[in-house]
């Protein structure tokens, strides 16, 4: 009663952004509890899929909503993330802890490469050149032919030292650990000085600039940091799909993790994620309420889906966390100050 | 210590036909305050985006403390002791006076490439912060964001800011630009505070602030300096009594 109590205060003094982030990730560690007795496992690879499009989500919105760089190529990095699984088990390697080592390697450096030459950019180039090089990625895997090309390759479960991924429930909590971790990490590079100072180069990159600090730096440190976040978030990917092909990197999903972070909440903790949760959730049951109400029209549920979508960004200016904001539950624009 | 703080010698830069800065001289003597006048288009912030480094000039050379600029980078030469405030006030929007003063406090430190510790929650990072707003009155709005402020408070807080990092050289173009006559004159007693401590270059319109701030003044008009000297000599000068401010007598 006293926790429940203690809730509702919380909920009435307005729910901070990173609160609201820990609520959600200690939801996604009881969730199977529920689905356990709800008998429906079905359930636990949906949340599965959640957490892993919102880890992707996270790692891109700090590129995106707190540096304020529009990179249209993400997905590239979940694609190579998978491929560094699935090539690695083609020579046999299987060890997953060596998938992911690969993965942060490969993701970094090509995150550096990348960032260094598209950050020269701004605006519309920007997003045309990391969208660019994606497609760059995206063909070349279509091309490797020894590696499935269009068709893709399957893909077992790696070894996790004595972990067993095809056991109930295995990769579901070491996806939990991966998005814990990465929520932890982003957590505190968003508040320290890097991060307070990436926002203020979005804020105003010449007033930065004028404080001695070359903004190029910053962006590109973010950069690789996100690029490593979504390539963590693909190895993962790989074993829940059990298979990798070019489709995983196809620029529709980094629109679609785009849309994820704007219709949760651009530049917060926990936006990226309650993005994830409400998108998919959507992508799940839109279809299944529009085949209640009207059959015929079941298979047109993107109708319903793309307007909702502008809506929520048009009314909630600051998605699904402006929309808590404006009706009180939510304090991230109201930031703490430092004394008083 | 070199005599002055800047020396300019020879500077050149076109833009296409048009010439913004022409064979251009001029010194900054330690704890001067110099200014810099003209009418519009005289090449005024031309001239300091210049010695700032956002603009390349054709020909001549920047020293700053005896030190050639050429081919430093803006932030390197923040880092050599340049300051500066622009024309269009530019402080950080999104954030809180304070959290202003902060970033540009852990900036002036080296800190900016930490990851771990929460910045605004810092007390090493408040306490410097709240003695660069002290400088300029702003720590009883330390709290508000800077969007709140008015203007003229903006102004001072971009004042504060390009003191962060105890410059020798500040560039202030049209610092009292767009304030009200009362902040006006808080800007020109605080930039008189200033007198002594640090090198100032000051473009500015407003002759009665020019008249009681500056040792020495230079006149700029199309690009060429057409006088220099203190306000006195200045005041004297039938080169500038024609052509700025178009007395024929
Ligand atoms: N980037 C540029 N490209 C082309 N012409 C420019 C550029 N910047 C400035 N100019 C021109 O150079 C001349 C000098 O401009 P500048 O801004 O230095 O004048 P100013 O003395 O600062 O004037 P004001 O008092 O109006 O601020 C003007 O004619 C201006 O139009
Ligand atoms: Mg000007």
């Amino acid at each position: 009663m006293t926790g429940l109590f203690h809730f509702a205060n919380l909920v009435r003094a307005g729910i901070r952004d990173n609160a609201l982030l820990w609520m959600l990730i200690a939801g996604f560690a009881l969730f199977p509890i529920f689905t356990h007795f709800a008998d429906l496992p079905f359930w636990n690879d949906v949340a599965m899929r959640i957490m892993l499009l919102g880890m992707a989500a996270m790692g891109l919105n700090l590129v995106l909503g707190y540096g304020g760089m529009v990179s249209f190529g993400h997905a590239a990095f979940i694609g190579i993330g998978a491929y560094c699984v699935g090539i690695s088990q083609f020579f046999g390697m299987t060890n997953g802890l060596f998938h992911m080592f690969l993965s942060i390697g490969v993701c970094g450096a090509l995150g550096l490469v990348i960032g260094y030459l598209a950050l020269r950019t701004t605006g519309i180039y920007f997003i045309m050149i990391t969208l660019a090089f994606a497609q760059m990625l995206f063909f070349l895997f279509v091309s490797l032919e020894q590696f499935g090309g269009d068709d893709g390759m399957s893909i077992d479960r790696a070894d996790f030292l004595v972990i067993d991924l095809y056991e109930p429930l295995r990769l579901y909590f070491l996806i939990w650990v991966a998005l814990a971790l990465v929520a932890l990490g982003l957590m505190f590079i968003v508040r320290s000085r890097f991060g307070v100072t990436l926002r203020a180069i979005k804020s105003n990159e010449s007033r930065v600039e004028a404080m001695g600090l070359v903004p190029l730096h910053f962006k590109i440190t973010s950069y690789v940091i996100s690029a490593v976040i979504c390539g963590l978030a693909g190895t993962l990917f790989a074993s829940w799909q059990e298979y990798v092909s070019p489709d995983i990197m196809h620029w529709t999903r980094s629109g679609e993790i785009m849309i994820i972070i704007i219709l949760g909440g651009l530049g917060t903790l926990a936006g990226p994620l309650l993005g994830a949760i409400v998108f998919l959730l959507l992508e799940e049951f839109l279809p299944l309420a529009l085949g209640a109400v009207a059959p015929a029209y079941a298979e047109n549920w993107m109708i319903l889906f793309g307007p909702l979508l502008i809506m929520v960004v048009l009314f909630g200016r600051g998605g699904l966390i402006g929309l808590l904001d404006k009706a009180g539950f939510a304090r991230i624009g109201k930031r703490k100050m430092a004394v008083k | 210590m070199p005599d002055q703080v800047l020396e300019l010698r020879g500077l050149n830069k076109s833009f296409g036909a048009l010439t913004a800065t022409s064979n251009l001289s001029l010194t900054v003597m330690p704890g001067e305050i110099h200014a810099l006048i003209g009418p519009n288009g005289a090449g005024k912030t031309t001239l300091i985006q210049q010695i700032y480094g956002a603009l390349k000039p054709d020909s001549g050379q920047v020293f700053l403390n005896g030190r050639d600029l050429t081919g430093l980078s803006v932030p390197e030469r923040v880092r050599a002791g340049i300051g500066r405030s622009f024309q269009i006030s530019n402080v950080l929007m999104d954030f809180t006076v304070l959290e202003n003063g902060m970033i540009a406090e852990a900036a002036r430190r080296g800190q900016s490439f930490r990851f771990l510790r929460p910045a605004f929650s810092d007390s090493n990072l408040i306490k410097g912060a709240s003695a660069i707003l002290d400088r300029v009155g702003l720590l009883n709005r330390a709290h508000l964001p800077v969007g709140d402020l008015a203007h003229g408070d903006r102004r001072m807080l971009e004042l504060a800011l390009a003191l962060a990092a105890s410059p020798s050289l500040l560039l202030l173009d049209e610092p009292m630009a767009g304030a009200g006559p009362d902040e006006g004159q808080r800007m020109t007693e605080i930039i008189e505070a200033l007198r002594g401590t640090v090198a100032i270059l000051l473009i500015e319109h407003d002759m009665d602030a020019v008249f009681r701030l500056a040792d020495r003044l230079t006149v700029l008009v199309e690009g060429s300096v057409i006088a220099a000297g203190t306000i006195a000599e200045i005041s004297q000068n039938q080169a500038v009594k024609s052509a700025y401010l178009g007395d024929e007598d």
